[in-house]
């Protein structure tokens, strides 16, 4: 029992430091007033959440769903070869993982620059097409929803590929040779045996992957040009330009609100259906 | 390097920190608003030390200000942050017997609109909101209205601010910068909604790099960003539009806060010196508000109409006030509305 309350104790500590309370102080601020000058004061008002039925910023969180969804279901349209690439490689099995890892070991937001110089209308790829002579005028690929989508896509690729990787690692091989042997071809034992028993993986990378596209506010920002508003940039513009604490806290909530019932039926389901 | 010595690295990086016997002033700026020696010639002269960091935005600054015990002494607001700095009584009013540089002040901002006698702020750097251009496009912009030209379609950039963008709105309706009225604000917002399948991005200062790339021939930018982008791309120029623009002043105050007062002023005086001040904007290439620093000046720098407008020009230019808090949020809701169309 004692030995047990020190062990937890470190994560005790770190739950109510850096969960708990900040998650307290967002809490309170969203009924706050917002002050002149940025922050909060008194009195207490559900004024934010009223604002919140506002359709502008519900089509905003619709939005930002959907984007998300794009993004996670894109992720795993790419991820799950690799994965199973990855997985069945009999050589370079580590180095494939740690290409995979790589683009970690730089900042997101360096990443993300890199693609302005990519996607731009002087930048590597439309300059390659021209001088190639496959089109003649730039194609504009940076400031719209597909450049984020892609921005999406490729900074989350990695969290789809892991979980599913690991899955897939843990298979017992002797169920993919019994459905040959049963006479399965290759395209149904996929289909029909890797990918349901590959299903904790997909879902965990699916959470991974759906919840930072949500809330994701750099990508919008640098390669949707600020043409499209996210409920992360309505989120970080209620703290920034807006000035508008309480109102950004009740935003805050409301996604993590939304999150947490998505996330909490998805387990159930899944929990569900193990048992 | 491992943990254990990176651990006892840092405890003697702090035990020599308190060691230090010399009185410490704590100054918060912009990023880019010094010369590389300013901070350090100022320590050796005055035998002090400096902690120096920059912000990147007003609200970043503010928002560790407002708290009253920030441990900063100077910080450099934008000239309508005063207002609402002084009713949340932030800022202590200047002695002007200790600030005797006042004087190399130029005219213009001797008696400024937002503080008449000086008596909170001592202004240190300004610059407009105009249009840069790539010299390509002919007949030149002149006009905000000239950003509502299809010719531009997809070529065009304006900024990522509600004040900014709103504003040009707003200019080219002829109304004030800083209006606050309901139908005013939402007329200006349907010349945004007018102008967005024009724009091919709302970007601040990353438009200096599509400007130069040429991936756009117009951008709604700040005069010192272009100037800075002219310097390396001859081919772009600047203009400030004639229906009016917003200038904008970064100024000094000393917070309530602070106890080194006396130190405080002598560092506020310490830049105002025309040598000081001149060499670090020919390092930020920046305009400052000191007149006689600008003397100092290479005349390219001196004499660009961008940096340094003329008198003509000047006075076109308006100070955005301080909205009040229900304006702002009726700019914000628009400024959303535009955005996510």
């Amino acid at each position: 029992m004692k030995l047990r309350f020190w062990f937890l104790l470190p994560s005790r500590i770190w739950m109510v430091a850096l969960f708990a309370a900040p998650f307290a102080i967002v809490l309170a601020y969203s009924f706050l007033t917002r002050g002149t000058y940025g922050g909060v004061e008194k009195p207490w008002t559900i004024e934010a959440y009223q604002r919140l039925a506002d359709p502008l910023y519900l089509t905003i969180l619709l939005r930002s769903f959907l984007m998300a969804l794009a993004a996670t279901v894109l992720c795993l349209v790419f991820a799950f070869p690799a994965a199973l690439f990855i997985s069945r490689a009999t050589r370079h099995k580590n180095l494939y993982l740690q290409l995979v890892m790589l683009p970690f070991w730089t900042s997101f937001l360096v990443r993300t620059y890199a693609w302005l110089f990519l996607l731009r209308d002087t930048g590597l790829i439309n300059m390659t097409l021209q001088s190639l002579g496959i089109i003649h005028a730039p194609l504009q690929l940076l400031y719209n929803d597909g450049a984020v989508l892609l921005g999406l896509v490729y900074g989350y690729l990695p969290f789809m590929v892991l979980p599913i990787y690991a899955t897939l690692e843990r298979m017992d091989p002797s169920l993919i040779e019994a459905a040959a042997d049963l006479g399965a071809r290759p395209i149904a034992t996929l289909f029909r045996v890797i990918v349901p028993l590959s299903r904790p993986g997909i879902v965990a990378g699916s959470v991974l992957v759906f919840i930072p596209c949500l809330g994701a506010y750099l990508t919008p920002d640098l390669l949707g040009g600020g043409r499209t508003v996210l409920v992360g940039n309505l989120v970080q513009n209620q703290f920034t330009n807006a000035r508008d604490w309480p109102f950004g806290s009740a935003v805050s909530m409301l996604l993590m609100a939304l999150v947490t019932l998505l996330v909490w039926g998805l387990l159930r389901r899944e929990s569900e259906q193990l048992g | 390097m491992n943990r254990r010595y990176f651990l006892l690295g840092s405890l003697a990086t702090l035990a020599a920190c308190s060691r230090d016997p010399r009185p410490r002033l704590n100054v918060y700026n912009w990023s880019a608003y010094v010369a590389p020696d300013t901070i350090s010639n100022f320590e050796a002269e005055f035998g002090v030390n400096v902690r120096y960091a920059t912000y990147e935005s007003n609200e970043e600054m503010l928002a560790k200000v407002v708290t009253g015990n920030s441990g900063w002494d100077i910080v450099f607001p934008t000239h309508n942050r005063l207002q609402p700095m002084r009713e949340y009584d932030l800022v202590q009013p200047l002695h002007h017997e200790w600030l005797p540089n006042l004087q190399n002040l130029d005219a213009r901002f001797g008696s400024p609109v937002w503080d008449k006698h000086l008596e909170w702020n001592v202004p240190y750097m300004w610059s407009g909101t105009g249009i840069a251009y790539n010299r390509s496009l002919q007949p030149a912009p002149t006009r905000w209205a000239d950003l509502w030209d299809s010719r531009l379609k997809g070529r065009l950039t304006m900024c990522d601010d509600p004040e900014d963008m709103l504003g040009a709105c707003l200019k080219k309706l002829h109304l004030s910068f800083s209006a606050t009225d309901h139908g005013e604000l939402l007329r200006a917002e349907k010349e945004a909604l007018a102008q967005k399948p024009l724009v091919r991005a709302y970007l601040n200062a990353e438009a200096r790099d599509q400007l130069v790339a040429g991936d756009v021939l117009a951008a709604q930018m700040w005069s010192t960003t272009t100037q800075q982008a002219i310097d390396v791309t001859p081919s772009l120029a600047f203009a400030y539009p004639e229906e009016g623009f917003p200038f904008y002043c970064d100024c000094a105050v000393i917070l309530r806060e602070s106890e080194r007062t006396e130190l405080a002023h002598k560092f506020l005086n310490y830049l105002l010196r025309p040598e000081v001040s001149a060499a670090v904007v020919e390092y930020t290439k920046t305009a400052t508000a000191n007149g006689a620093a600008v003397a100092l000046l290479p005349e390219a720098t001196r004499n660009s109409a961008t940096l340094y407008p003329p008198p003509e020009i000047f006075e076109r230019g308006e100070w955005p006030r301080t909205l009040p808090r229900d304006a702002q949020r009726l700019r914000d809701r628009i400024w959303t509305e535009i955005k996510s169309a």
